[in-house]
């Protein structure tokens, strides 16, 4: 009985380091990541200052700009997947051997929101426009 | 058979799920809410916020006006360390206060907002 435990439990951690090899997936996030569905309440020329703040929170930048100012709300999301194929090997070799795919996507946006000099929004973007990043190890 | 059941998915338990982390980093001191709230506007002078606050981290003029930033970052991680697959999640989120002066010195505005504030420690790195 013991020994069929056994095998059955040797089996079962052998087919875990040849079938799933060693895998990472990591997530960072820099403040909540904005969409454009966030900021649809802005409406150029009626949106205030004061709105904008009670509904996004205070910017992480405010700059002077030549006819008011300028808001700029900053978010990162970062993505990275690693596998290590190499895992296939560890069973049958003296070493660890590593062959490593891995990938990362840096997603990385800033909303600006232009106002004047009375803090009326005149208007409002992106800074970029960048399709989320996804988890995807493969580099090529 | 029934005890070896629970020894057998306590081993698969132990080597599946070998262990997690938790890990935080701050930068810049804590905003305190009661200081933000004792700033009143048209009253509060630059040398009162200066005493409330301290040395802003940052200093910016907007439309002939002071603008002192004030700002505190925060950093949470959280790792589920398993053999065959690692999970992790970092959060970071940051405070701001912007109080705005005006020619004469007294507080014009205030805003502020704690972005930080119920922030968790997640693992989790998929969804929102």
């Amino acid at each position: 009985m013991r020994s069929g435990i056994r095998s059955a439990l040797s089996g079962a951690l052998l087919l875990a380091l040849t079938v799933l090899p060693a895998c990472n997936v990591v997530r960072i996030t820099l403040n909540k990541p904005l969409s454009p569905e966030h900021v649809s309440f802005i409406v150029p020329g009626q949106t205030t200052f004061s709105e904008v703040v009670a509904s996004l929170g205070a910017p992480d930048a405010l700059t002077e700009s030549a006819s008011g100012f300028v808001a700029t709300y900053r978010f990162l999301d970062l993505k990275y997947s690693r596998v290590n194929f190499g895992w296939l090997l560890r069973p049958w070799s003296p070493v660890d051997p590593d062959l490593v795919i891995s990938r990362t996507g840096l997603g990385t946006e800033a909303l600006q929101v232009v106002y004047n000099a009375d803090g009326i929004v005149t208007q409002h973007g992106f800074l970029r426009h960048l399709s989320g990043p996804r988890f995807n190890p493969y580099p090529f | 058979m029934s005890a070896i059941r629970p020894v057998l998915l306590f081993v698969i338990v132990e080597i599946l799920f070998q262990g997690c982390a938790f890990n935080r980093g701050t930068l810049g001191e804590d905003l305190k809410p009661e200081a933000i709230e004792a700033i009143k506007k048209g009253t509060t002078t630059r040398s009162e916020v200066l005493a409330l606050l301290g040395a802003p981290d940052r200093m910016l003029q907007l439309n002939g006006r002071d603008v002192f930033q004030y700002y505190r970052y925060d950093g949470k991680a959280g790792s589920l360390l398993l053999i065959i697959v690692n999970f992790s999640r970092v959060s970071i989120k940051s405070d701001d206060v912007f109080v705005v002066l005006n020619r004469e010195g007294v507080v014009e505005d205030v805003i502020s907002s704690r972005r930080t504030e119920g922030m968790e420690f997640r693992f989790w790195p998929f969804g929102d």
